[in-house]
């Protein structure tokens, strides 16, 4: 029982960080939470569904044209639902770009893909049904392989360093020469592709399923509320627990009070600590 | 007003040359029509009360706001130049309050300003530019957070030397810095006019601005209002009238 | 009266359909007709208060629920159980909405879309009440209303008081006080109006409409599943609202009934309506953010007279300020605020008196803004008192300043871009509202006499400043200059007995500025202290009783203006040197 909770929970809690690294890389890049994250990871599970089980490609290839696909979907968001509203004083309207550009790739996907949950290709075939199942493994493997790839880029790399620069002053990194629209843009591919990740690692757990994409939404938001916009460590420890805790509730105490009990959380956190458990980066020098 | 030509008359043509230059943010116009000239070499001072636009102008030349008018660096048109462009062309902005980016260390900070350096030129580039500055060059493994204001500061001009400028704008360096700092950023400009590299430098402090600058421009209200070389008698009592405006009847110090 | 002619003209389309139209019909105008009593009630909370609440259909979810449990399992009179889902509605409407007040707005928008993903959940889980994913028969009612057309007209009914009420609401006080904290928060603060309360009454209305909106759904959808609550019927929403324009009635009500009806006219379109629905929000935020009602909006399309100048009347200020004498000053003692490290007042202290012109100069960073700021109740400061007369007032409590009789503008003029000019000036005497919510809503006669006084008032502060002939203009269209006296003239409606002007001539031109000036000492001669903080020292020496230079947090020097100009240090201070 307690191994079931914590495979479960690990698993889909690291579909969540993955979901909510996803925003802060759109949201370092921009100021901007994009709706379109959570979409990103139901676009993975339902490509890679499409590459390999429908087309019958390789894993291997499938999963680059799948992840590939979300980079291009993230690149997308940047031009039509990002960059048009950066300029305007009025912050709300970027939550309504990204929300109809979400809402067009969701009614899309559940009109050309289908409405009802497909099933997501058996990707190595380890551990079947037991909590070492590949299903519960894989979005934890894609998790750490995920933040070891961003911090080996944040660290090593000159790119990776202006994209931290951009983060922190993107007006300074501005002045400096920095070619900020093309860095915001690769950004972007990124975050597609780490949202296309978590999607297609979680694919044989939450299925290829267009309705995902609100639900990823809304719980790989959670992590990002808990653990500071911008700040990956927070993510990835508040979407694990966030997983755990889920699970545990609906196994013990039944899906009513497990769906009360985390929003009743996620209220009182952001209510109590709205910058976050973790604290978010430091904050933009006017 | 009209602007006088240079007191010292110099052959060469002028390196940045801006003609009634418009400028604000969004509906609010802070430049009304800025005339100013930089020749190749020379320490110009920028000076002028709390909201006179300077900053404004900085920003206007370097392409971080957008502008009406003209303005030609090194005989080609700025209109429509990104702040790359301009950065690309050796128009280097060093913008107001040392905003380094604290999260990276000093190495990573100057190649960052050399990020359209070729890479194998950078860390040269980086060794020439910490050659200015041997209290940080000490500190390069540091991050530039852990630094305190002076070596901050120290690190943004820096930044700005990576790209070999040929005219740096140096937006209040010595704000929040004590006075031995003060000096030690500003002789920094004095050694980069004997290299031949122009600096345009907004300044609080007047009388080191005065003591350091061939020439100074005063501006208020958006606009140029007196322009003069610094061997100009009488600078500090016109600067005054130019400051509190010509509306006041009498003088401070009559 | 030409404003009601569109309402006008869909009522009587409405009250015929009956003769043309066949039984089908009646189901789609019924349902257009309770969609709107919810977006009715949410259009006040996005259209006008912007509150970005894209998951209202939790709201509808709890209505219907409540109605249809109250009927099917308790047997009550569907009426009562309609009303007791809109009080359902009410009360979770303010636990949904009030994280607004704390919560920027995308996360605003996310707790309110995780509400309705929860609530969902729950009603698939809780199957002993809900009946899970079998769900539970609607509310059936008694003839005349059991009939499709009969349905109808009740929801028509009450969509039209509905569109009535919140006309009301909108034209009142509260309708210019929700687009005040949308687009000027700052400026609303110091108006007086409070944030908290404000929303709690919009959230408690909308909710209760979107409740009983709920209820009225059950009965016309028959029977209710989790299913019928989806997030897209959700976006429909919220996606009327900004199509048809924020802070319009008549744009949204087009925009909902647009919205309802176009998959009846193009049967192909019925799968794809979510995705141009999307596609449509998309287009309008980035090529039409006014929506349907700015394309209705032909007032505002008529060219502005280009060549206006501002030309203020100070005579009429003894009439606006009829306050008696001004006797209190207000003292600051010892104030100290410190950002980080930096002291930004480093022990202050300072004496304003009624009735006189103060200046406040100083070089860059010196805490001129941030003295005003401690005296509008903006910063808390960490050491010493801000008096008006001997009352303290209350730290980091700008709202309240307003009350007290201090009023202010801003560096940057804080005004609403999308209301007129004189929406904009009526926001600045707001605190002298006495009606209740539903007095507005219902508009009684208390609440109309007040509101002409308050109209008075505000074209009498326009007359002041000279902005009389531009009080019908939406203020985006004014120039900048002109939008400093509009703040001048928003915080002479409250009647202040104290005014702080935050470099109220940047941007003006030489002639502009010394109208300004006499404005200013005309505002003093009428028993109004004002603060005074500028750059243009020659305004300050021209027109000031009384002189302070900060430097550092500190004063540096105070006096009589020809004490100040004869101050070496003071010179030098300004020379930097």
């Amino acid at each position: 029982m307690l191994a079931a909770i914590l495979a479960a929970g690990l698993a889909v809690g690291a579909t969540y960080a993955l979901i909510g690294v996803t925003y802060n890389i759109m949201f370092s890049a921009s100021r901007v939470m994009s709706f379109t994250a959570g979409q990103l990871g139901m676009l993975g599970g339902v490509l890679g569904a499409m590459f390999i089980s429908r087309l019958h490609l390789p894993i291997l290839p499938g999963m680059v044209l799948a992840l590939g696909g979300c980079a291009l979907v993230g690149l997308v968001t940047e031009i039509i639902a990002v960059r048009p509203v950066l300029k305007a004083l009025d912050q709300h309207l970027y939550v309504l770009s990204t929300l109809g550009f979400a809402l067009m790739i969701q009614t899309f996907t559940a009109i050309e893909w289908s409405t009802e949950p497909q099933p997501f290709p058996r990707l190595i075939g380890i551990g079947e049904g037991g909590p070492w199942d590949e299903k519960f493994w894989l979005p934890v493997l894609a998790c750490v392989a995920t933040i070891v790839g961003l911090e080996l880029l944040y660290r090593r790399t000159l790119v990776g360093r202006a994209f931290l620069a951009i983060a922190e002053d993107n007006f300074a990194a501005r002045a400096l020469g920095l070619p900020e629209r093309n860095l915001r843009m690769a950004s972007y591919a990124l975050a597609g592709a780490v949202g296309g990740l978590a999607g297609f690692a979680g694919g044989e757990l939450l299925l290829a399923f267009f309705a995902n994409g609100s639900m990823l939404n809304f719980y790989g938001f959670i992590p990002v509320a808990l653990g500071g916009l911008g700040n990956n460590k927070g993510a990835v420890i508040g979407g694990l627990a966030l997983g755990v805790f889920q699970q545990a509730a609906n196994f013990l105490m039944g899906g009513v009070v497990a769906g009360v009990a985390v929003f009743a959380v996620f209220i009182i956190v952001l209510l109590v600590a709205p910058q976050g458990l973790f604290g978010a980066p430091a904050a933009r020098r006017v | 007003m009209p602007i006088s030509a240079p007191e010292s008359p110099r052959t060469t043509e002028a390196l940045l040359s801006v003609a009634d230059l418009t400028a604000g943010y969004g509906t609010i116009i802070v430049l009304h029509g800025v005339n100013l000239i930089v020749h190749p070499g020379e320490i110009v001072a920028l000076l002028g009360p709390n909201g006179a636009g300077k900053t404004t102008l900085l920003r206007a030349v370097s392409g971080l706001l957008p502008w009406s008018g003209t303005a030609r660096f090194a005989g080609k048109s700025l209109a429509g130049s990104s702040p790359r462009d301009t950065a690309r062309n050796g128009l280097v902005h060093v913008v107001e309050g040392h905003r380094v980016f604290t999260q990276l260390s000093v190495t990573d900070n100057l190649l960052l300003a050399g990020y359209d350096v070729p890479r194998g030129e950078r860390h040269a580039r980086v060794d020439e530019a910490l050659a200015h500055f041997p209290e940080i060059a000490a500190k390069r493994a540091d991050r530039a957070g852990a630094l305190s204001g002076g070596p901050q500061q120290m690190l943004a001009v820096a930044q700005g030397l990576v790209r070999r400028p040929r005219l740096l704008m140096l937006d209040e360096p010595s704000a929040g810095l004590s006075p031995v700092l003060v000096d030690r950023v500003l002789s920094v400009a004095a050694s980069l006019r004997e290299q031949g590299t122009a600096v345009l430098l907004v300044e609080q402090l007047v009388e080191k601005a005065l003591r350091l600058a061939d020439r100074v421009y005063a501006m208020a209200q958006g606009k140029i209002v007196m322009e003069a070389a610094t061997s100009e008698p009488d600078l500090p009592h016109r600067l005054e009238r130019a400051y509190f405006g010509h509306d006041v009847a009498t003088p401070l110090h009559p | 009266m030409k404003a009601l002619l569109p309402y006008a003209a869909l009522l009587a389309a409405a009250l015929v359909l009956p003769f043309f139209a066949n039984d089908y019909w009646a189901v789609i105008g019924a349902r257009a007709a309770v969609y709107w009593i919810l977006v009715a009630g949410l259009n006040l909370v996005v259209g006008y208060g912007g509150q970005l609440a894209i998951g209202w259909v939790a709201l509808l979810t709890l209505g219907a629920y409540t109605a249809s449990i109250l009927v099917a399992r308790f047997d009550l009179n569907p009426f009562i159980a309609y009303a007791a889902g809109g009080v359902v509605g009410a009360l979770s409407g303010v636990i949904v909405g009030l994280p607004a007040l704390r919560l920027r707005t995308f996360y605003f928008a996310m707790t309110t879309l995780g509400f309705a993903t929860i609530l969902t959940q729950v009603a698939l889980s809780w199957q002993s009440v809900t009946g899970g994913g079998i769900g539970l028969p609607g509310p059936t009612l008694s003839p005349p209303f059991d009939s499709a057309w009969g349905l109808y007209f009740l929801a028509l009914g009450l969509a039209a008081i509905v569109t009535w009420m919140t006309a009301n609401i909108a034209a009142s006080r509260f309708g210019r006080s929700l687009i005040a904290i949308r687009d000027a928060e700052v400026a609303a603060e110091a108006s007086g109006i409070s944030k908290a309360r404000l929303l709690t009454i919009v959230f408690l209305f909308s909710g209760f409409t979107a409740g009983v909106a709920g209820g009225l759904f059950a009965t016309l959808q028959s029977y209710i599943t989790p299913d019928a609550f989806t997030f897209d019927l959700s976006v429909t929403f919220f996606i009327a609202i900004l199509v048809g324009g924020r802070g319009s009635i008549l744009g949204p009500l087009l925009g909902n009934i647009l919205l309802t009806l176009l998959p009846e006219f193009a049967a192909p379109l019925v799968a794809w309506s979510t995705f141009l629905y999307a596609a449509l929000l998309l287009a309008i935020v980035l090529l039409m953010p006014g929506g349907i009602a700015a394309l209705l909006d032909f007032r505002n399309r008529k060219p502005l007279e280009s060549h206006r100048s501002i030309v203020p009347q100070p005579d009429r200020l003894r009439a606006l300020l009829d306050h008696g004498p001004v006797r209190e000053d207000i003292v600051l003692r010892n104030v100290v605020l410190a950002f980080g490290g930096v002291r930004a007042i480093d022990g202050l202290d300072i004496t304003i008196r009624a009735g006189q012109v103060h200046g406040l100069i100083g070089p860059n960073g010196s805490g001129k803004t941030t003295t005003l700021n401690v005296i509008s109740g903006y910063y808390a400061p960490q050491e010493g008192e801000a008096f008006l007369g001997s009352r303290v007032l209350p730290h980091g409590a700008p709202q309240t300043r307003a009350a007290l009789g201090i009023a202010r503008t801003f560096q940057t003029p804080r005004v609403i871009g999308e209301a007129s000019v004189l929406q904009n000036v009526m926001v600045g005497a707001t605190v002298d509202g006495t009606a209740s919510f539903m007095e507005a809503a219902l508009t009684l006669p208390r609440y109309r006499s007040e509101e002409r006084t308050l109209t008075d008032r505000a074209m009498q502060a326009l007359s002041v400043v000279g902005l009389a002939s531009l009080a019908a203009v939406r203020a985006d269209r004014l120039q900048h200059s002109e939008l400093r006296f509009v703040e001048i003239a928003r915080a002479l409606a409250g009647r202040p007995a104290f005014l702080l002007l935050d470099e109220p001539a940047a941007g003006l031109s030489t002639d502009e500025i010394n109208r300004l000036g006499s404005l200013i000492k005309a505002i003093a001669a009428a028993g109004t202290g004002v603060l005074l903080v500028e750059h243009h020292a020659d305004l300050i020496f021209d027109i000031c009783d009384h002189v302070t230079v900060l430097n550092l947090g500190r004063e540096l020097a105070a006096g009589t203006p020809a004490d100040i100009r004869a101050h070496k240090e003071v010179v030098s201070a300004y020379l930097g040197a």
